[in-house]
């Protein structure tokens, strides 16, 4: 990585001085650790019981649960019902989405956090769609990956939120990509504070990687395809309206992407795969997830 | 267990699509090439009922056989196309892929030119229909005329194979449909009033040259040369698969290596033509020439 030493030793001053550090909700860690391993092996009525006692949580949970993002067919009231009708699978994915979401300050004089909410839950929910679509790996773990690759920006917006906003100001403003912006302002990126705060959480490597590498998969090495997997999501997303609240100024051919050349080597037919009819199914979610994060907000 | 607040999103909107309605969907992508995604779902079912009206069918299956195996099969497979595009023609129909052109894409153009002694911007709108779509292209251009495009000669080539929709291009007059989404700068900018229509100056008429020509015509296809862009935005839905080939293979030769083809929202190439690349632009998508032009730069 390319972090000025000077920025990060301030950072890691900053990280450390922080009262309100960023802290993982206690029903996260169970979840996350199921997301990674067989149904089989977790006690699923220990961890909706989990999940009930944080009412607040178990509210924002439902209000997605009841969204046609998650395949809604009837409405569901409990999370009981929520695990019925949906799968425990589903709940955990729904429950990690609200945890994450809620970590980010809801402070709008600062910066208004709820395009990374959008933009986080539309990875997430593309980089599912990409897995389940191209045969990569697990769509659930495809998705907790997508769902946590920003949470960088979570660290920026708590440590550093006056010099984060200048940063996404000018990334706005020129149309370049965010990490750019930080770089040239802060000296370092949203993948350098994310991976402070991934290791900080004791996330799973593969994780690590992808907050760490999503915007250079090249450098991946526990598993470069999942780690391109979330770079192509989020390019998709960046490219369209799961973006910060901001289109991005730039051509993009996914033929010439290094993560693309990563999930072909092991997958040579996604050269002849239909990318167009992809990038409008994904036109789908734009107005879910606005929606949703507009209604969990407000919870 | 928690009780749900109130509901947020549509009460009883089944998350899963009706599934004649997405085979219809899936034969309209086969066989024209546009996608209709699950959000816009309701569109395409408005649209088939529209038609059902027509023919007095009661049922999605049997509207989709009607589109398959019967032997009206082919007739109305074009009037749901019909019934697809109708009033879609207009004045920056599509404004990010106008946003793109001019952001990104004019841009890109000019650098690879750079170094050229000749200053041409050369387009085409393929199936320019009454001609909203080139006279967009022109006022858009024109905004970077002072800019960008300072010194460049800008040619904007308009082809129909409808002799009437040419003559209304032409005359240059619309109503209030075609220019519902004119700003009134723009509508002040390079409009002139004409009873209660609204005619395109002369300003922007200028360089715009509209010209008869049938997509499959091969022999005149070959002269359309030196092209930095082409649009031809729901018009190849309406080809079969060996013209459909044919016309974009024409396109293909027609543009310059760093030139660029724009297709209409939801339109696709798969399974036309293997030789023009798939780009993403801020929200939206255009073809390039493999290995042509520019670079993706995150």
């Amino acid at each position: 990585m390319t972090t000025a030493p000077a920025t990060k030793k301030i950072l890691l001053q900053r990280l450390e001085g922080l009262r309100q550090m960023p802290t993982i909700p206690a029903v996260l860690v169970p979840l996350i650790q199921h997301l990674q391993q067989p149904v089989d092996q977790f006690d699923v009525q220990e961890v909706t019981d989990l999940l009930a006692q944080d009412k607040s949580l178990a509210a924002q949970c439902l209000q997605m649960a009841n969204s046609p993002l998650f395949g809604r067919w009837q409405r569901v009231e409990t999370l009981r019902g929520a695990v019925v009708s949906l799968g425990f699978h589903h709940v955990s994915d729904i429950a990690m989405s609200c945890g994450v979401l809620n970590l980010l300050p809801r402070d709008k004089e600062k910066l208004d956090p709820v395009v990374f909410w959008e933009h986080s839950l539309g990875c997430a929910l593309v980089c599912r769609h990409l897995a389940r679509q191209l045969k990569l790996g697990d769509p659930g773990n495809a998705y907790l990956a997508g769902l946590l690759h920003d949470v960088g920006i979570i660290v920026n917006l708590w440590a550093l939120p006056q010099e984060f906003r200048a940063a996404f100001e000018i990334a706005k403003a020129e149309g370049i990509p965010l990490h750019v912006g930080e770089e040239r302002s802060l000296g370092f990126t949203h993948c350098d504070s994310g991976r402070l705060l991934a290791e900080h959480w004791n996330l799973a490597p593969n994780l690590i990687e992808v907050v760490s590498f999503h915007h250079s998969p090249e450098k991946a090495s526990q598993n470069p395809e999942l780690v391109a997997l979330v770079h192509i999501a989020d390019l998709l997303c960046r490219m369209s309206g799961l973006n910060y609240g901001y289109l991005e100024q730039q051509q993009v051919n996914l033929f010439d992407d290094a993560g693309f050349a990563i999930l072909a080597k092991s997958s040579p037919s996604l050269k002849r795969f239909d990318w167009a009819r992809l990038t409008f199914e994904l036109d789908c979610y734009m107005d879910e997830v606005h929606n949703v994060v507009q209604a969990i907000y407000r919870t | 267990m928690t009780t749900a607040p109130s509901p947020q999103p549509a009460r009883g909107t089944p998350a899963t699509p009706e599934p004649d309605l997405v085979s219809i969907r899936d034969l309209i992508y086969q066989v024209a090439g546009i996608f209709h995604p699950d959000n816009k779902l309701s569109l395409l079912q408005d649209r088939c009922h529209r038609r059902m009206t027509e023919l007095k069918v009661a049922t999605l299956r049997e509207y989709f056989e009607c589109l398959t195996i019967r032997s009206i099969r082919q007739a109305e497979l074009t009037a749901l196309l019909n019934e697809i595009t109708i009033g879609e023609t207009c004045f920056f129909r599509n404004q990010p892929q106008l946003d793109a052109l001019r952001r990104v894409v004019i841009p890109k153009i000019i650098e690879a030119k750079c170094d050229l002694p000749i200053r041409r911007l050369r387009i085409w709108s393929a199936g320019c229909s009454t001609g909203e779509e080139p006279y967009t292209l022109r006022m858009v251009l024109l905004e970077e005329a002072a800019d960008r495009l300072k010194d460049w000669n800008i040619e904007i080539l308009a082809t129909d194979l409808n002799e009437r929709s040419l003559a209304h291009a032409k005359q240059a007059v619309y109503g209030s449909h075609s220019t519902r989404h004119l700003t009134p700068t723009y509508k002040e900018r390079y409009f002139l009033p004409y009873g209660d229509q609204l005619q395109v100056s002369q300003r922007v008429r200028t360089n715009v040259n509209f010209t008869r020509l049938n997509l499959s015509d091969d022999s005149r296809m070959t002269f359309m040369k030196s092209l930095d862009a082409v649009f031809c935005c729901n018009v190849l839905i309406y080809f079969d698969l060996t013209s459909k080939s044919r016309v974009v293979q024409h396109f293909f030769a027609n543009l310059l290596p760093h030139g660029y083809l724009f297709l209409g929202q939801s339109e696709s190439l798969f399974g036309i033509n293997d030789d023009f690349q798939l780009v993403h632009l801020p929200g939206t998508t255009a073809y390039v020439k493999g290995n042509g032009a520019g670079r993706k730069t995150t």
